[in-house]
């Protein structure tokens, strides 16, 4: 062996450069696979993340409330706005939408009307109001809502006031009285269609609580495991307030959470061992077809064992050929699957890499397993051009 | 001879052509499969997201603004509309009558407990003031074509749960909320009394109620009380009414087309709309059904459900499409691989007199009988599959569909005609001494 090394190299280069026609194909087979290998796998893992991201559009998730529900019509219990400067921005490198709410019942005219009615007023103050409160604005003028006496008003409580962009607002509680100008209309389908959207400082003045929230909501990105562990890690930096989970939205989101990543686990596995067994059997298809080249190896003296190695170590330099170039093929195209399904190009992670490049070389092995029965071939059969 | 000619190549190698046939068959097994299952996996996901609960919400046109904060309405029980109970039936007439999985009715007021140990001598501080809850548990509502339908507000709201069971309806029995219950140590099977007060006579009217469970819903109505909505109608003398309705569908994601405004559409447009699935289309048909309401989408729940799934979907085709790819290459090289192995029949074949063009038949036909065996056996393990799959994730089993089986056998014949086509070309222009020669 050891003096045969030059040999066998040469009879592997042989091999492999007899027929281009074939090695094209077995190549093409292998990196099909790796690619698509690759491809699934890292697809699989970005969009099980993105999925939680996009559950971000039902909005927010998490509750942080005084210890007693507010049930009382007013001097309910209330928080600290300080509160709000204490969240934690990033959550798992993803930003954390919070927004306080300060609710007054208080009445309200359009300016210039006499006749006022009550509403809902609710202070806002902190990032991302339209991640917390999903809906479709009907109107919106950008001009007005840096002002700050701008507001924001729910379409129920727009057709009530006769009131549109533009229009100022006469806000007045216990002789307490504001204006503001409405920058946008805004439709939810929930209790906010019938509340105006004030800056936080307003409702205050007007409730004559300053410094003071009835309660903020946040928007948590992640999977149900890691929300939960957020709500955790947060009751106990505000021992003074209850945090919970909105067990509508987390309740829904951690059961088709869990269906959509256990399909998307399934479908992968399954096209992976399916595409792995179609690689096999076409590379078989081609290995049975070294009859001729088996027989003259051992006519001239080739033990079994060395033929089966010669193959073996074809298959692995084909599956390493094929399982480079392939999963490599495979990671740029699952950036742009990424990008075409959540419109953000995947990340590609490394560790599939290697994860597909042997898993296609397994695979070329695998295939070469029929050239087992090529240990019984009879040289002279062969020769005689028997099947 | 030209029969036999193909019949021949199978029968004489067998192996070489069960080889073939299994990449063949492999490869559309996968197809099969990820068709399967992205064909269906839409729907099945869209009765996932009815858990996120309802998505329309209907209230009267004519009602005053409610003063709701944390999901209780303080106005006075007085003030605003109220829709009739009578007329619910008609939601199950709506033109998509099937899509509505679910709906009910709230009616909502403050109201007066008293536990049963302070009932006889009841001091003031011990009025304890609640939010009363109306609806249905498990109501038969009788639909005007004659027939009935049974549902409750664990369809449309299924993450409120009970620990005991919801109330019988007619029998005074009530849920109580969690936080309610802790403050005020109620059990299920205590006996509370509720009332609401009237307001023009100042009278209060207690009527016993037995709580037969504890309600956690994560929200304000865990400080409520919830009895049947015949019984809240009862307590706060409002008889056949409700204040709000939820309701629970089955819709399409929206996409350009749903999102546009009904008025601006073409008639043709218009009916195309109408009679699609659409959030929006069935919220119009459920405000032409019930008269004088307002009927909502609850943007969040819809939207958020539309995004999702509308993502979900396209990752599963294009997981499909991908996986069909693979397959077709790693298909389309076994073809071409068997053809090349056949240098020597091909020169033989030309030897005997046949042309190029009778060669390429003759070997089309071959691939094409094996397209066909090959792709039935793969459509048969590939609705297994897809059977196995459906079953393991949603407890369901996927229709086989005759549409896969057609796509699955036209696929398997391109893939394999288009595999051999390149070094069929070639074969038929070998020209046969050297081959024959060995060289």
């Amino acid at each position: 062996m050891m003096t045969n090394t030059p040999m066998f190299w040469r009879i592997i280069r042989r091999l492999l450069t007899a027929n281009y026609g074939r090695l094209f194909v077995i190549l093409l087979a292998l990196g099909a696979g790796a690619a698509v290998t690759s491809a699934l796998l890292n697809l699989q893992i970005d969009a099980k993340k993105r999925i939680t991201g996009e559950f971000r559009s039902l909005g927010a998730n998490v509750v942080i409330a005084p210890i007693v529900y507010p049930i009382e019509r007013t001097g309910g219990p209330t928080l600290f706005e300080s509160l709000l400067a204490e969240l934690p921005s990033q959550y798992e490198s993803h930003s954390v939408p919070a927004v306080a709410f300060l609710y007054v019942i208080g009445e309200v005219a359009k300016s210039g009307a006499t006749q006022f009615a009550p509403a809902v007023i609710a202070g806002t103050k902190g990032q991302g109001l339209t991640e917390i409160r999903p809906g479709r604005r009907t109107q919106y003028l950008a001009s007005l809502e840096n002002d700050p006496d701008a507001c924001e008003v729910g379409a129920k409580a727009a057709a009530q006031f006769k009131v549109q962009v533009g229009d100022t607002l006469q806000l007045k509680n216990q002789g307490r009285e504001a204006t503001c100008k409405i920058f946008a209309v805004v439709g939810t389908g929930g209790a906010e269609d019938a509340q105006i959207f004030t800056t936080l400082k307003t409702a205050q003045a007007l409730a004559d609580l300053p410094d003071r929230i009835s309660l903020i909501q946040l928007s948590v990105t992640g999977t149900p495991a890691s929300v939960q562990s957020f709500i955790v890690s947060l009751g106990k930096q505000f021992p003074q307030a209850e945090v919970h989970g909105i067990k509508q939205f987390t309740e829904a989101e951690g059961h088709i959470y869990d269906r959509i990543s256990s399909i998307l686990t399934a479908t992968v596995f399954l096209v992976l061992v399916l595409t792995s067994l179609c690689v096999m059997a076409g590379m078989s298809n081609v290995a049975v077809e070294r009859k001729n080249d088996v027989g003259l190896m051992k006519a001239i003296g080739g033990s079994v064992q060395k033929v089966v190695h010669l193959f073996l170590t074809e298959a692995v330099l084909l599956g390493v050929a094929g399982g480079v170039v392939g999963s490599a093929l495979g990671l740029l195209v699952s950036i742009w699957l990424g990008k075409a399904v959540f419109g953000v190009a995947a990340e590609p992670r490394l560790i599939v890499y290697p994860v597909s490049v042997a898993l296609t070389i397994i695979t070329s092995i695998a295939s070469a397993f029929p050239l087992r029965r090529l240990a019984s071939v009879r040289p002279a059969s062969v020769f005689r051009g028997e099947e | 001879m030209f029969l036999r000619l193909v019949a021949d190549s199978f029968t004489r190698r067998p192996r070489r052509k069960i080889l073939s046939m299994a990449a063949l068959a492999m490869g559309m097994a996968v197809a099969t499969a990820a068709l399967s299952v992205s064909l269906d996996v839409g729907d099945r996901l869209a009765h996932e997201f009815r858990s996120l609960g309802a998505n329309l919400l209907v209230t009267p046109e004519a009602d005053s603004l409610p003063l709701e904060i944390g999901g209780v309405d303080y106005r006075p029980v007085n003030a605003g509309a109220y829709l009739p109970e009578t007329d619910l039936g008609k939601l199950k007439t709506i033109f998509w009558r099937f899509n509505i999985i679910g709906f009910a009715p709230i009616l909502q007021s403050p109201a007066q407990l008293l536990t049963a140990q302070v009932m006889e001598h009841p001091a003031s501080s011990d009025y304890t003031d609640i939010q009363l809850i109306g609806t249905w548990s498990d109501h038969t509502v009788p639909i005007p074509d004659g027939t009935t339908y049974m549902t409750g507000i664990g369809k449309t709201n299924p993450w409120w749960t009970v620990d005991g069971r919801w109330f019988h309806e007619g029998q005074n029995e009530c849920v109580v909320g969690t936080a309610l219950a802790k403050r005020k140590g109620l059990h299920t099977g205590d006996k509370v009394f509720l009332s609401v007060e009237d307001l023009s006579t100042k009278v209060q009217r207690f009527v016993p109620h037995v709580i037969t469970g504890v309600l956690s819903t994560g929200s304000s109505e865990e400080d409520a009380v919830v009895v049947s909505l015949a019984d809240a109608q009862n307590l706060a003398r409002l008889p056949q009414v409700y204040r709000r309705l939820y309701v629970s569908a089955l819709t399409k994601p929206e996409d350009a087309f749903g999102r546009k405004d009904p008025k601006t559409m073409t008639p043709a447009e218009f009916d195309k709309w109408y009679c699609s699935p659409y959030i929006s289309s069935i919220a119009l048909q459920i405000s032409q059904e019930l008269k004088g309401t307002d009927v909502r989408v609850i943007r969040r729940v819809a939207e958020g459900e539309g995004n999702v799934l509308r993502r979900v979907r396209t990752l599963l085709w294009l997981v499909t499409f991908v996986a069909l790819l693979a397959a077709a290459l790693a298909v389309g090289a076994s073809a071409a691989a068997s053809v090349i192995e056949r240098r020597s029949e091909i020169g033989l074949m030309k030897a005997l007199g046949a042309n190029s063009g009778l060669v390429g038949v003759i070997l089309a036909a071959e691939q094409l009988l094996l397209a066909f065996v090959g792709g039935g056996i793969g459509y048969a393990v590939g609705i297994l599959l897809a059977r196995v799959l459906g079953e393991r994730i949603f407890g369901f089993t996927p229709e086989p569909k005759l549409f896969v089986l057609f796509v699955i056998l036209v696929l398997a014949a391109l893939i394999t005609l288009l595999g051999s086509a390149y070094p069929l070309r070639r074969a038929s222009r070998y020209d046969p001494a050297p081959i024959l020669r060995g060289e």
